[in-house]
């Protein structure tokens, strides 16, 4: 039982980095209609930032700031030059725009910092504390501290701020928004931004697990994907709940179906999206739309 | 001050001229109805005024010029447009859509939301709830509210009454009347049904394809026989 509790929380853990990648890309879904596949690329690129700033000898906390920031300002750069002109195109145009997108972003980061993996700083202490039987590593409650933090802070963004309630009215009603007076363009940017700047934290939390190197997303991207059509991608709170179902899933189906291992457990996802899109294409979380023919 | 002058207005969608060479002047605090059969460009006419279509020709409100500008850049300029199927932000709740309509503004709204729950009582008891979740009535009254959150110079209506029971129109008409006469907004409301909408306006114009076919005030278009027949369908 203990085992099972501790790999519950494992999976949760990791979860909760799939969680952070899931709400960028629900994020922006929601705002522009796309689903970006570059979203893991971005939070990579923002990665090999925080260690640029890092291996200048920066403290970490400071460079995760400054690269939140960076980030942020590029999530913007990119909505402005390179999604604006394919604004409304039809939906291959955009899935090809970003997948595009991400193989510039990948190539760039090769070309930038070499395809040789390298350390990514932990910033958490590598002890452990016992609760009841269970140890519960540093390293799994900082991830949860970060993402949480994040989670809250977007929540008041959204619910407690005038720009958030814009933000929203924009994703609801873009038409309606610029008659009220909100300028939407800048509003997608941030959109942008804000999902940069989430995605950017998953990359740097789970750096320090992998190793970085410019394929690194490649595999959380896709348990993202499967975490965010759980949840639903008209769903930021779905994408959470999905980020960690996803995550415990995964562990548990490595750990006890002894067909999966630790080997196939990448299956775990492509079944997970699969089963949704046959059963509940909306997700857990999400809205089914009905129209009429 | 607010007055409306539209001079040689011609727009239209891409290369579709809808607007012929549209005049016409609204005096500050008067309400003018546009009239005419489907397809006369009606919506097109509030879409250039509010700047969600591009046209040519002038249109000043008071001293600035509407013509050329976004219509987020409008709505700062105190231009409220209703437009066709209410514009209601469904998921969000109603307080938030009426928040929405005061959004260029950055004064406190306690004050501006007590006086739409005066004008639409209806609305006070569901302010938490999803404004998809309101009757068509309901969300047409929520669309005027967020519309006055703005305390807009101009106020434009799309067809008020669209889908909406006789006794509720009605209401709705009263009530913009009053909003009218209370707050002094120039209005200029599009509307299918022509005996409502000239019993609140002052002036009246008939647009068909696309040209202004006969204007004059509200009691005069109400009494010409033929013109009802042939323009609004109905005798008087």
């Amino acid at each position: 039982m203990t085992g099972f509790l501790q790999q519950v929380i494992q999976g949760l853990s990791t979860g909760a980095i799939y969680a952070s990648l899931a709400l960028a890309l629900v994020l922006i879904y929601q705002f522009t209609g796309i689903v970006n596949f570059a979203q893991g690329e971005l939070a990579m690129f923002s990665t090999y930032i925080a260690w640029q700033f890092t291996a200048a000898g920066m403290p970490f906390w400071l460079a995760l700031v400054l690269t939140l920031v960076v980030s942020f300002a590029g999530g913007m750069l990119i909505e402005r030059v390179i999604i604006r002109p394919v604004e409304g195109a039809p939906e291959l145009t955009l899935v090809i725009v970003t997948v595009g997108l991400f193989i510039f972003v990948n190539a760039a980061a090769g070309w930038i910092w070499s395809f040789l993996i390298k350390d990514f700083p932990n910033p958490f202490p590598g002890g452990a504390f016992e609760v009841g039987g269970l140890t519960v590593g540093f390293q799994t409650l900082g991830v949860f501290a970060v993402v949480g933090i994040v989670m809250g802070l977007l929540y008041l963004l959204f619910q407690h701020t005038k720009i958030g309630l814009g933000m929203r009215a924009v994703a609801t009603n873009p038409v309606s928004a610029r008659l009220v007076g909100i300028r939407v363009g800048v509003t997608l940017a941030l959109g942008w931004g804000l999902a940069a700047t989430v995605g950017a934290v998953s990359g740097v939390l789970v750096a320090p697990l992998l190793f970085l190197e410019p394929n690194m997303m490649g595999g959380v991207l896709i348990y993202a994907f499967a975490a965010a059509t759980l949840g639903g991608f008209d769903s930021p709170a779905g994408a959470v709940a999905g980020g960690l179902i996803v995550g415990v899933a995964e562990t548990l189906a490595g750990a006890y179906v002894g067909a999966i291992g630790p080997d196939l457990k990448v299956g775990v996802p492509l079944v997970i999206i699969l089963g949704v899109l046959l059963l509940r294409p909306q997700g857990l979380f999400g809205r089914a739309v009905v129209e009429r023919a | 001050m607010s007055e409306l002058v539209v001079s040689g207005l011609n727009a239209g969608y891409g290369g579709a001229q809808v607007l012929h060479d549209v005049s016409l002047t609204v005096g500050e605090g008067e309400i003018c109805a546009i009239l005419g059969p489907n397809g006369a460009g009606k919506t097109t006419l509030l879409r250039a005024l509010s700047g969600m279509v591009k046209g040519r020709g002038g249109v000043r409100l008071g001293d600035a010029e509407l013509l050329g500008r976004s219509p987020d850049a409008l709505a700062r300029m105190g231009v409220a447009h209703v437009p066709e199927g209410r514009g209601t932000f469904m998921p969000l709740t109603v307080e938030e859509n009426l928040r929405l309509g005061a959004y260029t503004r950055r004064d406190r709204l306690e004050e501006d939301l007590d006086r739409i729950y005066g004008y639409f009582p209806a609305l006070k008891p569901r302010l938490k709830q999803a404004a998809g979740s309101l009757s068509g009535g309901e969300q047409q009254m929520l669309a005027l509210g967020r519309a006055l959150m703005l305390r807009p110079r101009l106020l434009l209506l799309d067809e008020p009454s669209l889908g909406l029971a006789p006794l509720i129109t009605r209401e709705l008409f009263r009530i913009v009347r009053t909003i009218n006469e209370q707050e002094r907004t120039t209005v200029v409301v599009v509307e299918q049904n022509a005996h409502l909408a000239l019993g609140i306006a002052q002036q009246a114009h008939v647009l068909e394809t696309g040209r202004i076919v006969l204007s004059g005030t509200a009691a005069q278009i109400q009494e010409d026989e033929q013109v009802a027949q042939s323009y609004l369908g109905y005798r008087v």
